[in-house]
């Protein structure tokens, strides 16, 4: 390994770090410089130093509703997904008991694998179309279509303040299930079959089974999905932007900080103010990411 | 079948009265919950299927009901006016070649950083895993200077460039674990051999991370499939709508719907959006679940 | 900055993108470029000014024509408007082209220095007025309107338009654009639906309130509008009541972002009056919808009235039923109304010429030609749609909502007004969406209405940061 070491390193490095360095990290550097400046999309922008941070923080309500919002998001989110999706992987990799001392899955195993992965495979653009006819707020909407059959109020469900951010909620949740279906199958399936014989000859039930082996064994696994899903609910845009009313509403309960980027960009034309914002953003983001990736093993596999 | 009682565990022999119970017990429940979530997915596609034949009144008159007419010009209009086989296979070129591009540079990057200790090692990783945290939001202005600063704006080219930049910092994260983790012998027997580093790059380390490779390739199609920001900013002006990919096309349907009611075409455009990728998904899921296991597991 | 971009069906092209994903203004991204100082001033073709020829236009010169390809569509301009051009000036040869991405096709070329001459800068992707005037990209329209016109010599061309024309597109105090569609808004109806049911038209607030009840007792939802990418139509619909009790003031007061302009005691009693319209009338649903599936529910005639501008009978055309009859009628005024026949209408779709282009003065005589009897005749006739030329539509059979609209608009006078704020202050536009849900689906009273529009108001005023227009 020691011969031509240099060369290869450099051929084998350059054509990535070109690409990214010219197309990721050179605008993000042009983004940062924005944030301190009042560009207005034409005319080029003035030097404000902090002055956008400073009306960030002290004068913009709708900046930190959304920062709420994703206090919200960031239990939530990963919280319900993982708990539905634990639930069904453990339904899907043990749930059938033993057969012949190997654990097995329900029935249709196969076939719920398959589908629950479905939701993964649409586009966003998809998924919003698609929630718009089930939210719609009267009988012609699938789920109030069946509410009002049986004699009930149909639900707001986005125009309610109250429970908008929680249809949101849902939507991301019922996509993202699917995949940590599949990432804690996967886990469970590595888990050493004698492991769970044991339990078994020490008479556990199922449910004692699930927490006191396949939750402990799992664990790196729930952190790295912890990790994904808290980083996902630092976005959210596309979802709100399609489907909440009046883009964030009502009354701003289920804004975003992508959200209001996107506001501040493109309908008001204040880039340097929604590049702080993006800059804000970055922040909470690689804050989180670091934190997590500190708590969970995952770095030390790598470094 | 047997949980709770010893004897029974080793065989598959029918168990008692009680560790039935047990098991009817949790396994109804799991089953109905199984059930319910398999519905929740499947009966909005159902619907969708099915609007995709109704008319404007009845996509607004109750849900539940079946379309009065098979109106198969929905599909005629989704697919002609709507252009969605075109925006289709656009999406799939540019998908396959920004996909192949990435993997190979990625697993490139990721190899070098992960097996070979050099100056400057650690801040190049850094540099890649630091995007992971960067929301393409913030860059989605000076971006679009950038591709058109070096006339790539409006073109397959920069689109395709731009998504194996942004799919880099996973990427390389990703397989700089697992190249990491492949055993020392091989190479070093390779080495042995007098092969070159390209050599055991291609030859033998590339065949040895072959799962891993799945694995992340799944993720980027499924993460460049769904790009709708970028597309967006960057295939823009004379003659874009050409090239729009399948996102675009949609996004565009839908907005039209805004003011000029095609509900049935809409549906029927996102039908035959959603059809293929079930199809493409139910002959490789095998490989998809396989492959993601292999690789996120880890 | 444009005031005209919301006073036109693109405006719910706009939000209706809007509310789907990313689309709209990221043509605004190719704006970016337009540094401005450096192009260099193109030369610029002139010919001898006479009475056939009052703009001086030079004959052999080419003219660039770029169209928004939109509603309207391009043929009016193929078929009515560049013939006539072309009729005067033979040997002029006509460039002509269409896109539905103004922005996107033209920002580099104004960045460039190389623009076309006459652009119908309208859409989802427009370009922004504020920015392109101070950049000096538009030419001073003054001259144009100063000019005889082509139908009577001894007519300015200013003296053939609706009132409020030229001044709706007048940017610090000259005139830039020329808006050429004129709109009627009001509460729009089914006609046959009325006369079915033996309903007529409310003349005054209590007779609205009255027959509102009479049709909710039929079983139909009286009053209608969506909330989710609407709700702009609503506080048309509230400011109108605002300006009909205390006059046109009120809503020059907002405009000028004057101090306690909200809290004008004719904004809280509007805000008051249509508070109530939401909490007895309206169904909660159509908060969470859209125009059109509220416009599809007023085609199946389970909506009475909804609050649109004259468009809505060409946008709504494929979906409504044979004998609709699309009708609008002014919003009532209340008891003690200061203007009680007074009509919001106002001109939109804009259209300007290039002060940097090679050809300026062709694209003036061009708007010249588009305002004369036999080319605003020719757009009417193509796209069932009023314009600024006063009268040009006499003559013209027309269809049932736009000989509704143009006798309302006859009926008003010269009691007609707008605003500009919605296109000068998009946060204030913005903030008064959200409270017009909140206060017409009853999560705020008129005084919280009041209060939050005021705040939003202050807020902007105090701004620095924000280009002020006054009028």
């Amino acid at each position: 390994m020691r011969h031509g070491k240099y060369p290869f390193v450099i051929g084998f490095l350059a054509a990535p770090v070109t690409i990214y360095v010219v197309f990721v990290i050179a605008p993000y550097a042009q983004a940062f410089y924005m944030a301190l400046t009042n560009w207005r999309g034409l005319s080029p922008g003035k030097f404000v130093g902090l002055e956008n941070f400073q009306r960030l923080f002290t004068n913009d309500d709708a900046f930190w509703k959304a920062l709420q919002h994703h206090g919200i998001l960031l239990l939530a989110l990963p919280l319900i997904t993982i708990i539905i999706a634990l639930f069904l992987a453990f339904m899907l990799n043990v749930g059938g008991g033993s057969q012949k001392g190997i654990m097995t899955g329900v029935w249709g195993s196969k076939f719920y694998r398959v589908v629950f992965f479905l939701p993964q495979v649409l586009a966003v653009a998809i998924l919003g179309v698609l929630f718009q006819a089930i939210y719609r707020p009267d009988g012609s909407g699938m789920i109030n279509s069946l509410i009002t059959k049986a004699g009930l109020e149909p639900i707001g469900f986005l125009i309610e303040p109250k429970i908008a951010l929680w249809s949101i909620i849902a939507v991301l949740v019922w996509q993202a299930v699917g995949f940590y279906v599949v990432l804690f199958s996967a886990g469970m399936s590595n888990i050493p079959k004698d492991i769970y014989e044991a339990a078994m000859l020490d008479g556990a039930t199922r449910m004692s089974m699930f927490f006191r082996v396949t939750l402990p064994l799992l664990w790196d696994t729930l952190q790295v999905a912890w990790v994904y899903l808290g980083i996902a609910a630092f976005d959210a845009f596309a979802i709100v932007q399609t489907l909440s009313v009046d883009q964030g509403g009502p009354d701003g309960s289920t804004t975003v900080i992508g959200m209001e980027i996107y506001r501040n960009a493109f309908t008001y034309s204040k880039y340097g103010y929604a590049s702080a914002m993006g800059v804000a953003l970055f922040f909470l983001t690689i804050t989180f990411a670091a934190l997590s990736l500190r708590v969970s093993r995952r770095e030390s596999v790598e470094m | 079948m047997a949980i709770d009682t010893k004897p029974a565990s080793k065989s598959a022999a029918p168990s008692p009265e009680k560790t039935r119970r047990e098991v009817n017990i949790l396994a109804g429940f799991g089953h109905a919950f199984l059930a319910v979530w398999a519905l929740l997915i499947i009966a909005p596609l159902i619907w969708t299927f099915l609007a995709s034949f109704k008319s404007n009144e009845e996509i607004f008159g109750d849900a539940w009901t079946m379309p009065g007419a098979l109106r198969l010009d929905n599909w005629t209009r989704a697919w002609s006016e709507a252009h969605v086989g075109q925006y289709f296979l656009n999406s799939v070129f540019v998908v396959a070649l920004s996909t192949a591009g990435t993997m190979l540079l990625g697993a490139m990057a990721a190899y070098v950083l992960a097996r070979y200790s050099f100056w400057g090692n650690r801040i190049i990783y850094y540099l890649f895993v630091s995007g992971l945290a960067f929301p393409v939001f913030l860059a989605l202005v000076p971006l679009f200077f950038v591709v058109r600063n070096l006339g790539l704006l409006n073109s397959y080219l920069g689109l395709i460039l731009v998504y194996i930049a942004y799919s880099l910092p996973f990427t390389v994260f990703f397989l700089a674990a697992f190249f990491k983790s492949l055993p020392n012998s091989v190479a070093e027997a390779a080495t042995m051999d007098g092969a070159s580093h390209t050599r055991l790059f291609f030859q033998v380390m590339m065949p040895m991370a072959r799962s891993g490779l799945i694995s992340i390739t799944i993720f980027n199609v499924i993460g460049q499939w769904n790009q709708y920001l970028l597309p967006l900013a960057l295939l823009q002006g004379e003659g874009a709508e050409d090239k729009w990919v399948l996102t675009q096309g949609i996004a565009n349907i839908s907005t039209s719907a805004g003011f000029d009611a095609d509900w049935g075409g809409l549906f029927a455009a996102l039908t035959m959006a959603i059809l293929p990728m079930i199809v493409i998904y139910a002959i490789f899921q095998r490989q998809i679940q396989s492959g993601l296991t292999s690789g996120a597991v880890k | 900055m444009s005031d005209n971009d919301l006073t036109r069906r693109t405006l719910l092209r706009r939000t209706a993108a809007a509310g789907l994903l990313a689309t709209p203004a990221m043509g605004l991204l190719s704006a970016c470029v337009t540094g401005g100082g450096e192009d260099e001033p193109a030369d610029q073709a002139e010919g001898e000014k006479s009475a056939e020829n009052p703009l001086g236009v030079d004959g052999k010169a080419p003219l660039e024509i770029v169209i928004f390809n939109g509603g309207y569509g391009e043929k009016y301009a193929t078929d009515v408007h560049e013939p006539l051009y072309k009729a005067k000036f033979p040997e002029a040869q006509i460039k002509h082209s269409a896109t539905q991405e103004i922005a996107t096709t033209l920002q580099p070329r104004f960045a460039g220095g190389t623009p076309p001459d006459f652009v119908n800068n309208s859409g989802t992707k427009f370009m922004d007025f504020g920015t392109l005037i101070q950049d000096g990209q538009l030419q001073d329209l003054t001259e144009l309107f100063a000019a005889p016109s082509v139908d009577d010599p001894a007519k300015k061309v200013s003296d053939t338009l609706v009132a409020g024309t030229i001044e709706s597109g007048t940017y610090n105090g000259k005139p830039y654009v020329l808006n050429y569609v004129f709109t009627v808004y009001g509460l729009w109806y089914s006609e046959k639906l009325f006369k079915d049911k033996g309903w007529t038209v409310p003349a005054t607030w209590a007779d609205f309130t009255k027959l509102l009840d009479t049709i909710k007792a039929a079983g139909i939802t009286p009053y209608a509008y969506a909330g989710k990418n609407a709700p702009y139509y609503q506080y048309l619909a509230i400011l109108t009541s605002a300006a009909k009790l205390g006059g046109p003031d009120v809503l020059k007061n907002i405009d000028n972002l004057a101090d306690g302009a909200w809290k004008a005691a004719a904004v809280k009693t509007a805000a008051t009056q249509w508070a109530e319209i939401g909490a007895k009338y309206m169904d909660k649903s159509d908060e969470g919808l859209i125009h059109t599936e509220v416009q599809l529910k007023q085609n199946q005639g389970k909506v009475a009235f909804y609050p649109s501008g004259s468009w809505l009978e060409a946008e709504q055309a494929a979906s409504t039923p044979e004998g609709f009859n699309y009708a609008v009628t002014p919003i009532p005024a209340a008891d003690g109304a200061t203007l009680a026949t007074g009509l919001f209408a106002t001109a939109g779709e804009p259209y300007f010429v290039s002060a940097k282009g090679t050809n300026p003065r062709g694209g003036m005589e061009y708007a010249r030609q588009m305002l004369s009897k036999a080319g605003a005749k020719g757009f009417t006739e193509l796209n069932k749609s009023l314009t600024s030329v006063a009268g040009a539509e006499e003559g013209i059979t027309l269809s049932p909502g736009l000989t509704s609209a143009s006798t309302v608009l006859k009926a008003a006078g010269t009691g007609i007004f707008s605003y500009r704020f919605d296109g000068w202050y998009k946060e204030l536009d913005t903030e008064l969406r959200t409270a017009t849900n909140a206060l017409m689906f009853g999560r705020e009273t008129a005084d919280q209405f009041c209060e939050r529009m005021q705040k939003k108001a202050d807020a902007i005023k105090a701004d620095s940061s924000i280009t002020k227009f006054t009028r």
